[in-house]
């Protein structure tokens, strides 16, 4: 679903942000991205959701490229930042609304599908208030909510859990499950190891924008904790 | 426009509308400053408006209303081209929402062409008061029909739209340039201000241009010259030949050509608005920083320190708060290489004036443009998301405001004495009255400091999307820039006036004290309003 070949970024004066990344998340994946801060993480997030402009490499969704045709990527895809920059004088309702449209959903199927979710991050109720009243965390949900209604094929997420209280970091890792089942392909970034070594069949450690070490749960941890594994590749 | 630029358009014009906020906020106080916020935009639009009449009402008098139509294009363009270049940098480019607008299956050039028309819906309030203004005006002396009514109403939609697109596409070019390079954003400032000022000596290079006899008649009066702008610049020949003669060709020729150009100029720039988003938007940390030695300021040079910053770091804020500053400047060094007189003479384009009675006014001259934007006025509410540092740090909001009222008295007072001195000693002003302007330019700047300061807190808004809707939109800045503009005019000729019959010096200290009571009121209001 997600293959990412070569990727290389480099800022002004020579800098890689990402050196030469490749790594592939397969329909059905909940892959796990970590690394220190300023590791190339989100960088290397920024440009699988076409945020971000790149030369070296190529990225593939679905089969299309995202250099050459973004909007096919885009359609099938959903990205979660890690500080949602949503517009915060409209209403949740109102920006939900709003994504819906982009993607073209029905009325009654996104009245389910906001129902549905908003009732489980417990947020219904206000969704008829400012964002910008909004905390961290229900700004948050609303950004996951808005990802998750038009069913994408590939959910990218930057620290997705980063703000979420306890009991809505437990429905988003439901939801992940869930999601992965239906065989959506999951690509995220996170600091929380025990998170990612619960939740994550593959892995992929980022140091100075090399990927260090990848691979299924089992390959990389070999029996260690993926704190005890992420320290060794990260030292070694 | 397909269904998806709509729908973004919609989302545009309702997250950043007000009437959104007060329909939606439970907060009362909230409700009532927007209704505040509503009644001062609609003054603003009257006194345009009325501007506008009082004009139009002048050039029939005159027994010039033919030439209005083209004014009215010239006006309309010309706020617009203005408009648009110090917006490009933070609407078009190197906007906030940028991430969740590039996720989402929108093509660039979508997002673009929706952004433009976004900032082109925004102004439209303004060139159509003035539209609206000079056709009541026309129409008093013109007597034209109904048809032609609503036929100006319909073109005035789509006059701002040609210098909108220029004004872009120059905003692009600059954005192309400065993305290539590794300071990117210092590069963009000084191309945007090399770009300004061309723009303000154009009308003398062209001036310059007729008198060397490349064009075959000079510039004889206000409505020659406007005439001649209709030659150069053919959507105004078309718009006031589409209303005074009913040319359908020059109507349909204003609508086809607008829609063109707005067609082709959005293709272009979709087609690498990603590459220079990109760069303008990500940085990279050099990581090479080794601790030095430190040093400690006082509070009120902290916070003023922490204003330099903000403004350097910003484009489009620097751009809106320097540009009178560096005007002033040019003007200084200008002064001294062609002279005083000279100057007057290009800037009147050689009417008979004698350089010694504008001596009075130079302390004004020179505040027109220094006092033009005091960054006190935005800079409250340039707080936005990040008021929560300074409120949670034991800082009093006297303090505060103090330290942004230093840090502009620090910006304008140095150049405010550099041009002086410039003027003053290119014009041959006994010293005496130089060193009594420089103190009355001193009061005038701590009265803009003041003032500005006022307007900024009283019309304090932090939760703005893009750092434009308070520094070219906010009704803080507009409350202080324009009556500030208008005022400065009107007693730029009362001073030439009473230098004829007055002493200088005497004048001078006259001012010198209205300027230092009007501060010090203004600062005092700046304190009870920090108390609230």
């Amino acid at each position: 679903m997600l293959e990412i070949k070569n990727y290389s970024k480099s800022y002004d004066g020579g800098k890689k942000a990402a050196d030469n990344v490749t790594l592939t998340v397969e329909s059905g994946d909940i892959y796990g991205f970590i690394g220190h801060n300023g590791a190339g993480k989100s960088t290397t997030i920024r440009a699988v959701v076409g945020v971000l402009d790149f030369t070296e490499g190529e990225i593939f969704i679905d089969g299309h490229s995202v250099k050459d045709e973004p909007m096919e990527c885009k359609k099938v895809t959903a990205y979660i930042p890690d500080n949602p920059d949503l517009y915060e004088n409209l209403t949740g309702i109102q920006y939900l609304n709003f994504v819906s449209d982009v993607f073209d959903i029905s009325a009654q199927e996104r009245e389910e599908k906001i129902k549905k979710y908003a009732d489980l991050f417990e947020i219904t109720d206000a969704l008829g208030d400012l964002i910008s009243s909004y905390s961290h965390g229900m700004k948050q949900k609303v950004a996951i909510i808005s990802a998750l209604i038009h069913d994408p094929k590939l959910l990218v997420l930057d620290e997705p859990f980063v703000g979420l209280d306890p009991k809505a970091t437990f429905t988003l890792k439901e939801i992940m499950h869930e999601m992965c089942n239906r065989g959506t392909a999951i690509f995220f970034s996170t600091h929380v190891l025990d998170v990612a070594e619960k939740l994550c069949n593959k892995v992929a450690i980022i140091k100075k924008g090399k990927i260090i070490a990848s691979g299924t749960m089992e390959e990389l941890t070999e029996g260690q904790s993926l704190e005890e594994a992420f320290l060794e590749a990260d030292n070694g | 426009m397909d269904k998806r630029s709509m729908v973004l358009l919609k989302a545009l014009l309702v997250s950043t509308s007000r009437m959104n906020v007060f329909k939606h906020t439970k907060d009362k106080k909230k409700k009532n400053k927007i209704v505040a916020a509503y009644v001062g935009l609609f003054f603003l639009y009257a006194m345009v408006m009325a501007y506008s009449v009082l004009m139009c009402i002048g050039y029939g008098a005159m027994g010039m209303i033919d030439s209005a139509p083209a004014m009215c294009a010239l006006v309309i363009s010309s706020l617009a081209f203005v408009f648009t270049v110090f917006k490009t940098n933070g609407y078009l480019f190197n906007f906030k929402e940028y991430d969740m607008l590039m996720s989402l299956p929108f093509e660039s050039s979508t997002i673009a062409g929706c952004k433009f028309l976004y900032m082109y819906i925004n102004s439209l309030p303004w060139y159509m008061s003035v539209s609206v203004a000079m056709l009541i005006g026309y129409g008093i002396f013109a007597h034209p029909s109904v048809l032609i009514y609503l036929y100006w109403i319909v073109l005035s939609l789509f006059i701002p739209l040609i210098p909108m697109l220029a004004a872009s596409f120059i905003g692009f070019i600059i954005a192309r340039i400065s993305s290539g390079f590794k300071k990117n954003n210092l590069i963009h400032t000084i191309i945007t201000f090399a770009f300004i000022i061309f723009s303000f000596s154009l009308r003398y290079i062209i001036e310059g241009l007729f008198r060397d006899g490349r064009a075959e008649q000079t510039l004889e009066n206000m409505s020659g010259a406007v005439e001649k702008a209709s030659g150069v610049y053919l959507p105004m020949g078309w718009f006031s030949d589409a209303v005074t003669k009913g040319s359908i060709v020059c109507g349909l020729l204003l609508i086809v050509v607008s829609s063109a150009l707005f067609i082709i100029l959005f293709h272009i720039v979709g087609r690498s608005y990603r590459n220079i988003n990109s760069a303008l938007k990500s940085h990279a940390a050099r990581g090479t920083y080794k601790m030095t030695t430190q040093k400690k300021r006082s509070l009120v040079t902290a916070i003023a320190y922490k204003e330099f910053r903000r403004m350097i770091g910003s484009t489009t804020y620097i751009t809106n708060a320097a540009v009178g500053d560096v005007l002033a400047v040019i003007l200084g060094v200008a002064t001294l290489i062609i002279g005083f007189d000279k100057l007057i003479a290009v800037v009147t384009q050689n009417a008979p004036v004698d350089s010694a009675i504008l001596q009075p006014a130079i302390p004004l001259i020179v505040y027109f443009m220094v006092g033009m934007m005091a960054t006190t006025a935005c800079s409250p509410s340039l707080e936005g998301k990040n008021y929560w540092i300074v409120q949670s740090l034991p800082i009093e909001k006297k303090t505060l405001y103090q330290g942004k009222m230093l840090f502009n008295m620090c910006l304008s007072v140095p150049v405010m004495a550099f041009t002086t001195l410039c003027l003053c000693i290119s014009a041959r002003v006994p010293l005496i009255n130089t060193v009594l302007y420089l103190i009355l330019g001193t009061a005038l700047c701590a009265f803009s400091t003041a003032w500005g300061c006022v307007c900024g807190i009283k019309h304090m808004r932090l939760d703005w999307e893009n750092e434009v809707e308070v520094i070219k939109q906010g009704p803080g800045v507009a409350w202080y820039m324009l009556p500030n503009m208008f005022v400065v005019m009107i007693l730029v000729v009362l001073v030439v006036f009473l230098g004829l019959r007055i002493d200088h010096k005497i004048l001078a200290l006259v001012f010198m004290a209205i300027a230092a009571v009007l501060a010090l009121l203004s600062y005092r209001r700046v304190l009870a309003l920090a108390k609230k």
